[in-house]
């Protein structure tokens, strides 16, 4: 049996979507409790986006959720019923850590902000993420991953010169975000642990974002250059891109980093005699030439598949990967060998394959996942009777009284 | 949540840092909530100096690269290949919490520097490794970049237009993700230690962090045999097929506007939109009375509609540039809009001048103050520590080796002239 970095610990998740519930992650998959507080009225967006199992969508069969969610507990709570806060405040006094990712003001209104909470559990770690952070003029801007990802600039450095920007598919930023507030949680913990105070942690997540885009936005303050996009260029190396494969739709990536390999990747590709050719031996003359170069490369990558052409590079020391398509993912033998995907039974959509949220393995408390994301309110009796110790009786009254729901609310919408 | 004079949410755990390229971000926040982080650069400089530079200087001491992710640290140069470099290299870790690296898998090993070496030397010591694959594994000797690590991860092929390559993000992600995470498995490590006096190895892959931006991609393949193919930024419905635009040209650079319909909020949204444009008369007829609720459906839908919605609002998104389009369509009238925004749009960025956002650090050296990116959270009882600048090559020689280590001036002389230090 293995020992959890997080056993004890216990976190009473408001948040929803991506943020909020990918920063958990990193606590349950090293052995903390993590109980999601939902609502049957106002679904998580995740349990309505594709793909659902069996092609049935309904509330418990999307695996978009579910791949944000394992390792979890859920409960349904309406946080609008007087009875509901009730709950919500249960759960508040048995966590360690609230987290909240509504618009700014949204906990508050419920009663059950920050500094509410505060006066009855001062030792709290309380996160609130929203996209601009509360205060100032934008802070009620309406929050979809999609508009962070274009805020923060990542948008108009992706894609090619001559045509329209080319956005990071979906919710990039959320990535980014969930990482540094993972972090946050930790080391407020440790402040905890020495001092017994907890404290209230408020993410922007432009703010936090701009820290994965600060040396360009560093180049315009101090330089006055405004960063482009250059398609998979790169100013420090060439030949630097993605290459055209033989079979449709296939590509690999190579980055020629320094001379030495320069001079392997012209033998490797049998030119020899390129390394030295005055238009490309040096990087100077490889960046002035380099629509020459790309098309030498993809003349060579164009008869081989994108497995064979990485084989040829890998061996003679080339920095390359095939540009990977979600089905190689699955068979990708170094993440086998770090058991990447890990199939799990779900009580309705079946076997699934489950991704971790950390990226790397401890060699004393590694990650685990050992448990599928959770129908909503799967956990309803679990939570409320082992966890915070009410009676059946209690439980009972609350469905009865509709502050625990345990139907959905009008017909299922799937929202993309 | 201004808190002058306040703790920091780490005590000054000492964290000794050798990683290079995007990997430096992990040691950077954890000098920001309070570690004290020494970065080890080989002498002459770390190759992370690299550019932009400040006043495109091209002096490794004006990297912004390097100020940016290395800002707060402390700064020392020494030769861990030399064995009297690794000698002192050990004192150090005798001393140390945890160590960070992102050398290829051996590599330490190969110095007698690894983490059984190290665990002689301080049992309880946290070695963190960031590399491209891993420690061990058939991919772990593979020679990576940033790039080529960011197409293992299937991200990437996500990302581009249809009908060229996939595209990266132009200023490279994935070793920055290996440095964020190699922060957080740091700080659980330490969380361990402190609760178990045991310390580990965390061994980091930067394909896995690749994989974490994949949304619903790598799902639509396992579950529905769906391959996801790259869009240049529209929507795609997978159950039709239907692509909806959502990126439009304006005046100075191009918008995104969540044209959709079928439910809330996209409903409202798009209403907002059209009567705006009705305002400005620029809206046809058969646009103004379109239900978005039931005409501009996802799962009914067909592609005409969508060209047709996307060119009309297109003409009206060229008469306006992307502040108007932002301010008075997002902010006032509340359409699900966002800017394009390019360094310049976020360097003048009202939200973030209104919480204070960027920090400024006079540079003794330099004429003017320099500004940076704030703090990456606010912390109300912990905020994050005000900015230091990053260390010039071997600033804190003196400070650590002589004042810290009490290594004589005489040895100091020594190892300076065997480019050791």
């Amino acid at each position: 049996m293995s020992v959890k970095a997080f056993e004890d610990l216990k976190v009473a998740e408001f948040a929803w979507v991506i943020v909020g519930p990918s920063t958990s992650r990193y606590l349950a998959e090293h052995g903390a409790t993590v109980v999601r507080i939902e609502s049957f009225k106002r679904l998580d967006t995740l349990r309505r986006t594709s793909p659902f199992a069996d092609n049935k969508p309904t509330v418990d069969s999307s695996m978009a959720y579910g791949r944000h969610n394992p390792n979890k507990y859920s409960v349904s709570i309406d946080l609008q019923h007087p009875n509901g806060k009730k709950l919500a405040w249960e759960l508040i006094r048995w966590a360690d850590i609230v987290t909240e990712s509504f618009s700014p003001g949204t906990m508050e209104k419920l009663g059950l902000g920050y500094e509410e909470v505060k006066k009855v559990r001062p030792d709290i770690i309380y996160l609130s993420s929203s996209m601009q952070g509360r205060g100032g003029p934008h802070s009620g801007y309406a929050g979809f991953g999609m508009n962070a990802v274009n805020l923060c600039g990542f948008t108009e450095v992706s894609g090619w010169p001559d045509k329209r920007p080319a956005a990071p598919h979906g919710a990039y930023t959320d990535y980014i975000n969930a990482r540094f507030n993972a972090l946050a949680l930790i080391a407020a913990l440790d402040h905890r642990s020495r001092t017994g105070k907890g404290q209230w942690i408020e993410q922007s997540q432009f703010e936090t974002s701009l820290h994965f885009f600060a040396p360009p936005i560093m180049d315009y303050q101090n330089n006055g250059r405004i960063m482009k996009r250059d398609g998979n260029r790169y100013a420090e190396a060439a030949p630097h891109g993605v290459f055209p494969c033989r079979g449709n739709d296939n590509w690999i990536a190579i980055a020629v980093m320094n001379e030495k390999q320069w001079l392997n990747f012209c033998r490797a590709i049998g030119q020899p005699h390129m390394a030295a050719q005055k238009e490309y031996a040096t990087l100077p003359q490889r960046k002035k030439n380099e629509d020459e170069l790309e098309k030498l490369v993809a003349d060579w990558t164009g008869n081989l598949t994108p497995e064979e052409a990485e084989a040829i590079l890998q061996q003679v020391g080339v920095p390359s990967h095939i540009v990977a398509r979600p089905k190689d993912v699955y068979e990708d033998i170094q993440l086998k060998e770090r058991n990447y995907f890990v199939p799990l039974d779900h009580p309705v959509m079946g076997k699934q394959s489950y991704e971790p949220q950390s990226s790397f393995i401890m060699s004393k408390t590694p990650r685990q996942i050992k448990k599928p994301s959770p129908c909503l309110g799967e956990h309803n009796e679990f939570v409320f009777k082992n966890l915070l110790g009410m009676t059946d009786e209690e439980i009972a009254g609350h469905i009865e009284d509709g502050s625990i729901p345990t139907e959905p609310t009008g017909q299922f919408k799937v929202s993309m | 949540m201004d808190n002058p004079g306040a703790e920091t949410a780490l005590p000054p755990y000492r964290i000794l840092d050798l990683t290079e390229g995007g990997c430096i971000l992990g040691g950077r926040l954890l000098a920001d909530l309070g570690a004290d982080v020494i970065t080890i650069e080989p002498p002459g400089g770390s190759p992370s100096r690299t550019g932009p530079y400040y006043k495109d200087s091209d002096d490794p001491e004006k990297s912004l690269f390097w100020w940016a992710y290395s800002a707060n640290k402390r700064g020392i140069t020494l030769d861990i290949e030399q064995p009297e470099g690794r000698e002192l290299f050990k004192d150090m870790v005798r001393q140390a919490d945890a160590v960070l690296e992102s050398f290829g898998p051996g590599f330490l090993d190969g110095l007698e520097l690894g983490y059984g070496d190290l665990c002689r030397i301080n049992p309880d010591i946290i070695l963190t490794s960031i590399t491209p694959f891993g420690q061990n594994g058939p991919k772990a000797d593979y020679q990576a970049s940033d790039l080529t690590v960011w197409a293992s991860g299937a991200y990437l092929y996500a990302c581009g237009n249809p009908d060229r390559a996939p595209t990266w993000i132009g200023f490279p992600q994935a070793g920055l993700f290996g440095g964020a995470e190699g922060a957080i498995g740091t700080m659980m490590a330490i969380w361990h230690r402190n609760n178990t006096g045991q310390g580990q190895h965390v061994d980091i892959s930067m394909q896995e962090s690749a994989l974490s931006p994949n949304l619903n991609v790598l799902q639509m393949w396992d579950v529905s045999g769906v391959e996801f193919h790259r869009l240049g930024g529209a929507l795609f419905v997978p159950s039709t097929g239907v692509r909806q635009p959502i990126y439009f040209e304006c005046r100075d650079g191009y918008v995104m506007i969540l044209v959709q319909g079928g439910a809330e909020p996209f409903v409202s949204s798009s209403a907002g939109l059209v009567k705006w444009m009705q305002e400005e008369d620029m809206s046809p007829d058969w646009l103004s009375g379109l239900d978005w609720e039931l005409d501009y459906n996802a799962t009914t839908m067909g592609q005409p509609i969508a060209d047709s919605v996307g060119e009309a609002v297109e003409r009206f998104t060229l008469t306006k540039t992307k502040g108007e389009l932002y301010e008075e369509g997002a902010i006032k009238r509340r359409i699900l809009i966002a800017p394009v925004s390019n360094t310049r749009d976020i360097s003048q960025n009202l939200q973030l001048e209104s919480r204070n956002y960027w920090e400024k650090l006079e540079h003794a050296d330099l004429d003017e103050p320099v500004l940076y990116c704030g703090p990456f959270i606010r912390m109300s009882e912990t905020p994050l520590i005000s900015l230091k600048r990053a260390p010039r090559i071997g600033e804190h020689n003196d400070e650590i080796y002589r004042d810290e280590l009490g290594i004589s001036g005489k040895k100091l002389g020594s190892l300076k002239e065997k480019g050791i230090i």
